[in-house]
């Protein structure tokens, strides 16, 4: 792709955008549709409640994950740092009795190590890919050992209401998935740094000549990427009610894979936040559905690779006809 | 007088000191280092080996579960040649080239856990999946009075103690004619997974009266699922975690279905050294079900750090 | 020692590259560290564990020499498995199951050549979604289930030797001269360098970059289907979830041998040494048995040192 055509922002695209998020909308609408003919249970309110709180914890994961994609950068290590701040705050909970501190381990945890993710990626020019990649392993590792191959379960009531609990009917992670859904768009279309970040993605080195500071932004993304996952591994942990050390290794391609359904492109530049909502729910609604139809799970990695698929040559389509 | 004295110092001498045939090398291969149940193995392993004066090297695949990985541990192993192998296969068919290997280079196998599908083994230490299974259902059943809505939370599809599990539960179920059998899914013996289960389970089927869970982690998934969704079931699982333990005395699952991994731990190396040493040893030995619920939970709550081995003579009839 | 000797002593080891530094240091520890280690068997067992990576590692540095990537491949050698396997159980020939393998593997390379070069999908993406496909596929077919009864015969291709040689060394080698080949000394190699470099000389001479990257990736699915002969031959089984991750293991020796993700360089010996390098680290750790989480640890602390030294290296 030549400079020319990567150094529009994303002004231009946005009703592009536009357009491709309808699209989107309307497909997870129809997958609805689908199960609810095909299924009583699915329009029930309970069932989507469940629906969504999945997919909240999903979206948190993958929320911070989007910026650095944006940035044409790519973080493998999501599950990893899942796992040990779960793990770090779990401890912190169970010696010391109080949730904040734990919260604050978690997500400070998940900072850390997105900091180190920045770093290793900036100042020392290892490739996103192969950077994220190692810390997994190292961060991994670090865990099992502290762990010692055990769990940490039980925690109080009061922390347990972060992933269980209600509000007004509602369960709360449905609530922080809407904050941080606000949050994030207000970030990435409103502020400057927003910009900046899609215009670093766009064109790097249009991005540096035009005075951004490039190595401080990408710095901040993985760090704010990081820092998600630390808070969703407090979701998580709250939901389950333990910690284990590979608790989130599970979730590293599925969050990858929301941003991707959601339309953010994995060259950086052009991508939105509900996007990766909207792909966390279309993979979710896929799994639930083939819960509820009964359908061997075997099928479900087929299933989910297919839409993967489908979704990001719908997104080349139209981008190449937009052009 | 004087010979008497000096035989019985040097009976002594004979008694204190170390015997020569100690220091043993026992290598021993474990399925991963996240399930607890396996932790607890392993500890077994290392008590026994400690009350034995053997030395223990501990392999435990990089990525769980990995059968590439545990392939080359084995080969790899074979060149440091350890005395004795103590050995659970990751699947209990693909490992058995890798059991051929340890016979081929003349070390001796004890088998636990997953009864491997071929290879030479000295002996099998395990729990039988499908009597534990079976007597944990048939306790749940009873605890519903025969009546009422049953869901099953499966493992890992593939896995032996899987398949002995299913077949456990199944066979439970036939025996109480008036429990109608909802749904079976597959939870992979994950906590978060069977939660999740559990709860679209919940939507389609108003009314659930039991839950029979193939582990422990998945029972407690299950457990969590319901209190989200203030509904109320009986719940059982195997393992005997401490959590399920913990679970139990506070009155939020039924039972756990005792797979003791700490004792059998502790028997399969108490084998291989007996073995080593020229010590005759059973064949198999098959830990008898204990299902573990509110009347007999204690002596679960003790760590397994700190519990002794059983004696190998208690448990061999 | 003169001047200009000493220029030349510091140039040499300047263009040493750290992946070769890496091997010379790891064999030289665990030597040091465990008498086991620099035996002749303990030697040939490493050689012959890093086959099937290196099998997969070659191709997958021609691959990333396009500025893509392949992460079905571990999938994709899992359902190739799974395929001969069962086509040698029912009909007894092993050249039949290589055969219904290679299918396999060469189906799904073209699948991601033209996902990747017709329809222009990123390379992540569209291998992550093939990735999907042969996981759900090699699921669905075995129910999660090992597929067994294997003549015995086929083990031979894992455990026998020829000529004195155990045979996986020998299909590494013979392997290895063929990639080698294909990249230093045909055109087509010549087109991969182009691809990674330089797409506007391909066009400007008249060669379908597309068909290239397919062919690519073409080479990159039957080298699976070619892995899966020794992956089965080694546990005279298939299983569905055997061959998992392997795809990042081959990415990983091939960042850390040299091969850049941007430039579009790639150094096939430097993947070679990569791959031994990890099956170095890997066996001189059991050997020493270290803990468990110590080796996951040690698997990312190598990863990003050997780049941390060529980042470092290539700095103005």
């Amino acid at each position: 792709m030549s400079a020319v055509t990567q150094a529009a922002p994303a002004r231009r695209g946005l009703s592009r955008e536009s357009v491709q998020f309808a699209w989107r909308v309307a497909a997870a609408l129809a997958v609805c549709i689908a199960l609810s003919l095909l299924s009583d249970a699915f329009l029930t309110t309970n069932n989507l409640l469940n629906v969504l709180r999945q997919t909240a914890l999903l979206f948190l994961m993958a929320s911070g994950l989007t910026l650095v994609i944006l940035t044409a950068g790519l973080d493998l290590s999501v599950g990893a740092n899942i796992g040990l701040s779960a793990c770090l705050a779990a401890i912190i909970i169970k010696s010391t009795g109080s949730p904040w501190l734990g919260v604050a381990t978690g997500v400070g945890c998940g900072a850390a190590v997105g900091l180190l993710n920045g770093v290793l990626v900036t100042a020392l020019r290892v490739p996103a890919f192969v950077a994220t990649y190692g810390m997994m392993w190292l961060i991994l590792g670090a865990t099992y050992f502290y762990m010692g191959g055990e769990t940490v379960h039980g925690f109080p009531p009061s922390f347990r209401q972060f992933g269980s609990g209600y509000f007004l009917g509602v369960p709360i992670p449905i609530y922080m998935m809407l904050l941080f859904l606000m949050l994030g768009t207000l970030f990435a279309q409103r502020t400057v740094w927003g910009q900046q970040i899609y215009a670093i993605g766009a064109n790097p080195v249009a991005a540096r000549l035009s005075g951004i500071p490039v190595e401080r932004r990408l710095v901040l993304v993985y760090v704010v990427s990081g820092a998600m996952a630390g808070l969703a591994s407090l979701i998580l942990l709250a939901r389950v009610n333990s910690a284990e050390a590979d608790i989130g290794e599970h979730f590293t391609l599925p969050a990858i894979a929301a941003v991707v359904i959601g339309g953010t492109s994995l060259f950086g530049g052009s991508g939105t936040i509900v996007g990766t909502l909207i792909g966390a729910l279309i993979l979710t609604l896929v799994v639930n559905g083939m819960n509820l139809l009964q359908i061997n799970a075997s099928w479900q990695p087929l299933v989910t690779g297919v839409i993967i698929l489908f979704a990001v040559w719908f997104d080349i389509r139209a981008r190449r006809s937009g052009n | 007088m004087k010979y008497l004295s000096v035989a019985s110092v040097l009976a002594v001498v004979a008694i204190a000191s170390p015997a020569f045939a100690d220091g043993e090398t026992i290598a021993v291969f474990t399925k991963n280092q996240t399930n607890p149940y396996f932790q607890n193995v392993r500890v077994g392993t290392e008590a026994a080996a400690k009350a034995l004066n053997v030395k223990v090297l501990q392999y435990i695949p990089t990525k769980p579960d990995s059968i590439p990985e545990q392939m080359s541990q084995v080969e790899d192993v074979i060149i440091k040649k350890p005395n004795a192998i103590v050995f659970v296969p990751v699947d209990y068919k693909a490992l058995v080239p890798g059991v051929e290997k340890m016979n081929a280079a003349n070390i001796p196998v004890v088998n636990f856990i997953d009864r491997i599908a071929g290879g030479q083994t000295v002996s099998f230490i395990g729990a039988d999946d499908y009597s534990i299974a079976i007597t944990s259902a048939r306790h749940l059943l009873k605890a519903m009075n025969g009546t009422g809505n049953v869901v099953i939370i499966e493992g890992v599809k593939g896995s032996l103690t899987n398949v002995d599990r299913m077949r456990g539960f199944n066979d439970a179920l036939k025996e109480f004619s008036n429990v109608k059998l909802l749904a079976s899914q597959p939870g992979n013996y994950q906590r978060l997974q069977a939660l999740q289960v559990m709860e679209n389970l919940m939507q389609s089927f108003p009314k659930i009266d039991g839950v029979l869970a193939a582990n422990d982690a998945m029972a407690v998934g299950a457990i969590e699922a319901l209190e989200g969704a203030n509904r109320k079931a009986h719940i059982i699982g195997i393992n005997g975690t401490k959590e399920a333990v913990d679970l139990i005395k506070a009155g939020k699952m039924l039972a756990s279905g005792d797979y003791n991994g700490f004792v059998q731990g502790c028997l399969a190396m108490t084998v291989a050294v007996r073995h080593l040493r020229g010590q005759p040893v059973p064949k198999e030995v098959l830990l008898k079900p204990v299902v573990v619920d509110k009347t007999n939970y204690q002596p679960y709550e003790t760590p397994v750090e700190q519990r002794a081995c059983p004696k190998l003579e208690d448990l061999t009839n | 020692m003169s001047t200009r000797g000493a220029i030349a002593t510091g140039t040499f080891i300047a263009r040493v590259p750290g992946v070769a530094v890496a091997l010379v240091l790891l064999i030289a520890a665990f030597s040091l560290a465990n008498p086991n280690f620099a035996t002749l068997s303990n030697l040939q067992n490493i050689l012959i564990q890093s086959t099937i990576l290196l099998l997969l590692a070659l191709p997958m540095t021609l691959i990333i020499m396009t500025e893509g990537l392949d992460l079905s491949m571990g999938a994709v050698l899992t359902l190739a498995s799974i395929a001969l396997a069962v086509t040698v159980i029912a009909t007894g020939s092993t050249a039949l199951g290589l055969a219904a393998a290679l299918c396999v593997g060469l189906g799904f390379g073209l699948l991601n050549g033209a996902l990747v070069a017709a329809l222009d999908i990123p390379p992540f993406i569209a291998t992550l979604g093939t990735l999907g496909i042969a996981q759900g596929l090699s699921l669905v077919a075995t129910d999660g289930q090992s597929v067994v009864g294997i003549p015995r015969g086929l083990q031979q291709v894992y455990g026998g030797t020829f000529a004195g040689v155990p045979i996986p060394i020998l299909i590494g080698i013979v392997a290895f001269a063929a990639v080698w080949l294909l990249l230093y000394r045909t055109r087509f190699g010549g087109y991969i360098f182009a691809l990674g470099g330089n797409r506007e000389a391909l066009k400007l001479a008249g060669v379908g970059d597309r068909a290239v990257l397919i062919a690519t990736y073409a080479v990159g699915g039957a080298m699976a289907g070619f892995a899966a002969l020794l992956m089965t031959a080694r546990m005279n089984s298939a299983h569905p979830t055997a061959g998992i991750g392997l795809e990042f293991d081959a990415i990983a020796a091939v960042a850390v041998g040299g091969t850049s993700f941007e430039r579009g360089n790639g150094w096939l010996t430097g993947t070679l040494l990569g791959v031994l390098v990890v099956g170095v680290l890997r066996n001189g750790l059991n050997l020493m048995a270290v803990p468990s989480s110590a080796q996951v640890a040690g698997i990312g602390a190598l990863v990003i040192a050997a780049l941390l030294i060529d980042g470092l290296r290539s700095r103005p």
